[in-house]
């Protein structure tokens, strides 16, 4: 205690100060700059992060996991863990980018370094940058399929007679083999993948307000719109074939709702780690855009109801339109075999384009469903530039143009390995576990952590309710401090168990163990070099930006002195 | 579908549209922060 006491008096001595910043307060936390960027509206900034949250996996993902694991069970587990995870992690997330930006900083190496006020501070906002970047790679490429699908559904290619799905998707995702992506017609990814590219980097030249906020305006309202048009279609399919009567609409409905055993369902922690898992990755918590994105808001813009209402828009999204579209549309077309076994890539590039050349109007609705899933995905892209950008501004000191071009570079060289490495998309999957999943828990756990403990929930709590436009119920205060990190643990624990040894989901003497994929394709008798070579690659990267951060403490503590570098 | 299929979908579904109309009207038409606030 006496040595605690006498830290704290230290502490105060040398004016540092472990809570929230107070602008203005220059003993409390080290100011930068005014920021230069703004949302020019509250709607603006809850429709930029639903767009980053709304992705493929509202649409793909989503429904595909419910149905599997049994409607009532799967949705029990799956809003508990909205109200115990999502939503209170992401209230965490948005109040420490706010406080964040209010004393200059924006990157999330940037933030952690100006709310923990120790040398070591802005390493635990590392993944923040790093997560953001790496998923960028592979993200745009997959964000160039849906374009890519768009434009031949178009095309009429998909309703083509004798056309071959599944030879398609291997060819033009470059799944076949290494090397046959890298082509330039309609039918290869090549151009789709330039394209994103410039029209990515393009709106964020553009800025915070007319880049990614304009294109969320007007983004997010059309991603409802057409999902809608193509969810009355659906819902009118009928029983398209009279030879097959069981296959229609209601039976699609009930293949994806009908609860099968809810008690037994619910005591399988097999079904909870999905049902948590997708709400954690849906809703993008941890994943460095949301503390980005807060971080430009100004002391009294609101972030409770503002968070609330981006995760209500990810959940209508998902559930409401997600739910109602893709299982029942595929079943009624394919079967309950046809689904079966399906991934998100294969229910979206695979059966997809089979039910709609099945479908009256069919190619429409292909194309409006893959612009609806393009759309999804560039409000989530950019989402994952800007706070690269904001981290090479402010902790490089570099200029808007310059920071762009060398996230441009860092993020290209990236590209080109998923792009060149496809056969049976190895290197996108393994940024995908280790960076894009592993590191998001990660991330996600530190924030709940830094926010409820360090902080200390009394002291975060206030800063949340500042300038709140509605009140968080008081036992959230417990939730934030002890449910969501025991939760969010558990979940991880589970999550590397079952993923990376290979844990049968048996517990006792029936357990089983048996490393998975992702572990043998980097040691073991038959490694994958494909594999080893991306995982050593997301290693150079962490490496790489983990010398940069130190860089930009460097730069961040002489700013902080008046500019003698220590 | 069976009853149970129902209501899990009508639950499921309506619990996040009402949450999303909710949030939406709360924010098109709930107060703003006024300019002293900024």
């Amino acid at each position: 205690m006496k040595q605690r006491a006498g830290a704290a008096q230290s502490r105060k001595r040398r004016g540092v100060h472990l809570g929230f910043a107070h602008p203005g307060d220059n003993r409390f936390i080290a100011r930068m700059s005014e920021p230069k960027e703004a949302w020019s509206s509250r709607l603006g900034v809850i429709l930029a992060v639903a767009g980053s949250a709304v992705g493929l996996g509202n649409f793909l993902r989503f429904p595909g996991l419910a149905a599997q694991y049994g409607g009532a069970s799967f949705m029990i587990a799956y809003f508990i863990s909205l109200l115990l995870l999502g939503i209170p992690i992401g209230w965490a997330e948005w109040t420490m980018g706010r406080s964040g930006g209010l004393a200059g900083y924006h990157s999330s190496p940037g933030i952690f370094h100006a709310i923990v006020r120790h040398p070591l501070g802005k390493y635990l906002g590392l993944m923040g940058f790093i997560i953001p970047v790496v998923v960028y790679m592979y993200y745009v490429y997959i964000e160039a399929w849906c374009l890519g699908y768009a434009l031949n559904a178009a095309n009429g290619t998909f309703s083509t007679p004798g056309v071959n799905y599944g030879a398609f998707f291997a060819s033009f995702t470059g799944a076949g083999s290494d090397g046959v992506a890298i082509h330039f017609g309609l039918k290869d990814v090549g151009l789709f993948v330039l394209l994103v590219y410039v029209l990515n980097f393009f709106f964020i030249y553009k800025g915070l307000s007319k880049g990614i906020e304009f294109v969320c305006k007007w983004g997010m309202p059309l991603l409802i719109l057409i999902a809608l048009i193509i969810l009355g279609r659906v819902m009118t399919l009928g029983t398209p074939d009279a030879a097959k009567p069981d296959q229609n609409v209601l039976n699609g409905l009930g293949f994806m709702w009908n609860p099968r055993e809810v008690a037994a369902g619910l005591r399988n922690p097999q079904l909870w780690l999905a049902a948590a898992g997708q709400i954690f990755f849906s809703l993008s918590v941890g994943f460095g855009a949301i503390i980005t994105y807060a971080s430009y808001l100004r002391k009294k813009d609101d972030v409770v109801l503002s968070g609330l209402t981006a995760a209500a828009a990810n959940e209508f999204c998902e559930v409401g339109l997600g739910g109602l579209i893709t299982v029942p549309a595929a079943f009624v077309f394919l079967g309950a075999a046809g689904i079966a076994g399906q991934g998100t890539f294969g229910l979206g590039f695979n059966v997809l384009p089979i039910v709609f050349s099945k479908m009256p109007f069919g190619d429409f609705f292909a194309t409006i469903f893959y612009l609806l899933l393009f759309i999804a995905a560039i409000t989530s892209s950019l989402s994952m530039l800007q706070p690269g950008v904001a981290f090479f501004e402010e902790g490089l000191a570099l200029k808007r143009k310059a920071a762009m071009g060398l996230l441009a570079l860092l993020t290209g060289l990236g590209t080109l390995i998923v792009w060149w490495f496809s056969k049976d998309l190895k290197a996108l999957d393994t940024l995908d576990f280790w960076i894009g999943t592993v590191g998001i828990f990660v991330q996600g756990m530190i924030l709940v952590m830094v926010y409820s403990w360090h902080i200390g929930i009394e002291e975060a709590w206030k800063e949340t309710h500042e300038g709140s436009a509605m009140h968080i119920p008081v036992f959230y205060k417990f939730v934030l401090k002890y449910v969501s990190p025991v939760f969010l643990l558990v979940v991880f624990v589970m999550f590397i168990a079952a993923n990376v040894f290979g844990w049968n989901f048996a517990f006792g003497a029936g357990a089983r163990f048996a490393p998975t994929n992702y572990v043998t394709d980097l040691v073991g008798p038959n490694p994958s070099n494909v594999a080893r070579g991306t995982f050593l690659f997301a290693m150079a990267v962490i490496g790489f930006v983990g010398w940069l951060v130190h860089l930009a403490g460097k730069n961040w503590a002489a700013r902080s002195n008046g500019g003698i570098k220590p | 579908m069976t009853i149970g299929g129902w209501i899990t979908m009508i639950l499921s579904v309506g619990f996040v549209t009402g949450l999303f109309v909710y949030c939406v009207c709360r924010v098109l038409f709930g107060a703003q922060p006024g300019p002293e606030d900024e």
